[in-house]
């Protein structure tokens, strides 16, 4: 069921078009995400959900009911902010109780709901705390807790994890998954990172300059980018610059490469694959290339190679499961064959 | 070996300090113990007199009186001048320090001439009971000047641009998104600006209620000139001891306690903003 409708949304600041014609439904329940790199309108679109920017254009329904015009302490949406935004002067149990207090809740209610919500965090014992005498993980759940435990109908986290280091920020995108599935309540999160956005969101929206890109599961977004920029964009990819005459592609020395070529595809296009999708036989594949072996990169899991090839003047990067690292890693300088199949490769206008 | 060279440095200004500030007052808390000689001189024997005079009702109701004018000042200027620093703090970041520029601009005036310019707007032909008779004000009109208002007036003018920039600081490092938070969770913007806004600045307001406090219970030309001798301020009180009665002892065991409840509302002043802050480095 929809619970969140954006149409035709737009927002100028003067000349500047943040957010551009933007139309999206996001369901009940659903963990969503907004990725895109810093300008592009991501946290404009956020910050209008949220009540703290009007619209220049478009409506946000919300339950079937307009809010943009509703200010944000009149809204059935929370924000958690980049900052956190925690009110220094209070306890934790203060900051997570005073979005309560606003409903005029009981006090009995209050406590307990408070008490609860600090047990989900695993921060009860932190309760008298201030702010500043937390850590920035605790920080970022007291953070949480206090948009949470209004029980809002959408839940905005603005970059939620961004200010955390690396392990916990790993450990963090589970949890809050899991927060997301135990309450039940819609998240909207906005990120740049798009690791983040592949392993928490059940759909991801791309926005570049304003505007909606690609909308799709992140398996959807990995595996079939509708644009350049996109298959750029998430993950890491490889480009080879070709031409197409509509049924061949060919690379500029010459090269045929097998892949499906979108209907109407002509001229200077862009073939593009994954890393994990090259491998070293290349002898039995319907693409297949001379390479020479100009670095490698150990990251543990897996093996990187950097390859020199005759297509791209970038160096080509495969990666090598620890497994097939093991039986057979080459060295640079070593000369290996690649192959890729036609399927894996998508093609996209230059 | 730890680095001495801190201490070098120091050594000019702790020297001034000492010269110019410890060994005077040492002076004076030791003239406090001393009887007054008959033709104004210092009779060097010891005497509990003078301390016991600052109690007399005549003496600690200066006291009282001082610290009411000085409250109240502190209290207005403190309320002009958190509006006046708020309202600047919301306006465009580029235009702030203009603004906080013409704040401050009179307090680059001599003091006396604004203390006389007050005497020009208050008096009986001043501006201000021009201005009432314009309006249609008819009949005899109280003189302003040489009043208790008086004197708040123009303490709480002198010092207004203190309290501006010492409320500005911590508005203007306030995090918006601490307001937004606010908003976000329920609140409307007046309960905002009570809850939360205003408890993040108490230290500004401390800071600047402080010192006018401080500035305004000494102060002995603001009385003078607006108050016109009607009462007297423990300022003057400590003036009158030293350059007219030539009670130098008495005079400097009003200063003593006077310099005491100075120091006793920095201090006080000093562990609030700390707490306030909760040790941060706000």
């Amino acid at each position: 069921m929809t619970l969140l409708s954006l149409q035709n949304l737009q927002k100028d600041f003067g000349k500047m078009r943040a957010v551009d014609d933007v139309s999206l439904d996001i369901a009940g329940n659903e963990f969503f995400a907004l990725l895109g790199a810093s300008g592009s309108g991501k946290t404009t679109l956020l910050r209008m959900l949220a009540g703290f920017e009007l619209p220049s254009a478009g409506r946000i329904l919300l339950d079937g009911r307009d809010i943009a015009q509703i200010p944000p302490n009149k809204r059935p949406v929370n924000l958690m902010f980049q900052s956190y935004a925690l009110f220094p002067h209070m306890s934790v149990a203060k900051n997570i109780a005073y979005g309560l207090e606003m409903e005029h809740l009981p006090r009995a209610e209050i406590r307990s709901r408070v008490g609860d919500i600090l047990e989900t965090i695993q921060l009860s014992a932190l309760a008298n705390r201030k702010p500043d005498q937390l850590s920035g993980g605790q920080r970022q759940r007291v953070a949480l807790a206090r948009a949470l435990v209004k029980r809002p109908r959408l839940l905005l986290l603005d970059e939620p994890l961004g200010a955390l280091d690396k392990k916990l920020r790993g450990d963090m995108q589970l949890e809050l998954k899991r927060i997301q599935a135990d309450f039940g309540i819609t998240f909207i999160v906005v990120t740049h990172d798009q690791e983040e956005a592949l392993v928490m969101a059940d759909r991801i929206a791309i926005l570049k300059d304003g505007a909606l890109l690609q909308v799709g599961t992140p398996h959807d977004i990995y595996e079939h980018p509708t644009s350049r920029f996109a298959a750029d964009f998430i993950g890491v990819m490889n480009f080879f610059p070709v031409h197409s005459d509509g049924t061949i592609l060919r690379a500029d020395d010459g090269t045929q490469i097998a892949a499906p070529i979108p209907p109407g595809l002509t001229g200077a296009a862009i073939a593009a694959i994954r890393p994990e999708r090259l491998h070293l036989d290349g002898y039995a594949s319907e693409n297949a290339l001379t390479a020479r072996v100009t670095a490698l990169a150990y990251h543990g899991l897996d093996l990187q190679l950097h390859v020199e090839t005759p297509l791209s003047p970038r160096p080509v990067i495969l990666r090598l499961t620890a497994d097939q690292a093991e039986s057979r890693a080459p060295r640079p300088g070593d000369t290996v064959t690649l192959g890729w199949s036609a399927r894996d490769t998508r093609v996209f206008p230059a | 070996m730890r680095d001495r060279r801190p201490l070098y440095l120091m050594t000019p200004a702790l020297g001034w300090l000492t010269a110019f500030m410890v060994v005077p007052c040492l002076l004076i808390l030791g003239l406090a113990f001393f009887r007054r000689g008959l033709y104004g001189g210092i009779e060097y024997t010891l005497t509990w007199e003078n301390i016991r005079l600052v109690f007399d009702p005549l003496y600690a109701g200066i006291f009282l009186k001082s610290a009411w004018i000085a409250g109240l000042s502190a209290l207005i200027a403190v309320v002009l001048g958190y509006a006046a620093a708020y309202a600047i703090a919301a306006m465009p970041r580029r235009h702030q320090p203009l603004l906080l520029f013409f704040a401050v601009l009179p307090f680059w005036s001599n003091y006396l001439v604004r203390t006389y310019a007050w005497i020009v707007l208050l008096n009986r032909e001043g501006l201000i009971v021009h201005l009432a008779r314009l309006l249609g004000f008819e009949g005899e009109l109280p003189s302003m000047l040489y009043t208790e208002t008086a004197v708040v007036v123009g303490l709480v003018y002198n010092y207004l641009p203190f309290v501006i920039l010492a409320c500005y600081a911590p508005l203007s490092r306030l995090n918006p998104e601490v307001s937004e938070a606010s908003r976000d969770l329920g609140a409307g913007g007046w309960t905002t600006f009570r809850r939360v806004v205003l408890p993040m600045t108490v230290p500004g307001i401390a800071t600047g209620f402080t010192f006018v406090f401080v500035l305004s219970i000494g102060n002995f030309v603001t009385p003078a000139l607006l108050g016109g001798g009607q009462f007297q301020m423990i300022g003057n009180l400590v003036y009158a001891q030293f350059l007219t009665a030539n009670d130098w002892p008495f005079g400097a065991a009003l200063s003593i306690f006077l310099i005491a409840i100075m120091m006793g509302l920095l201090t006080l002043q000093t562990f609030a903003s700390e707490k306030a802050s909760g040790g941060r480095n706000a």
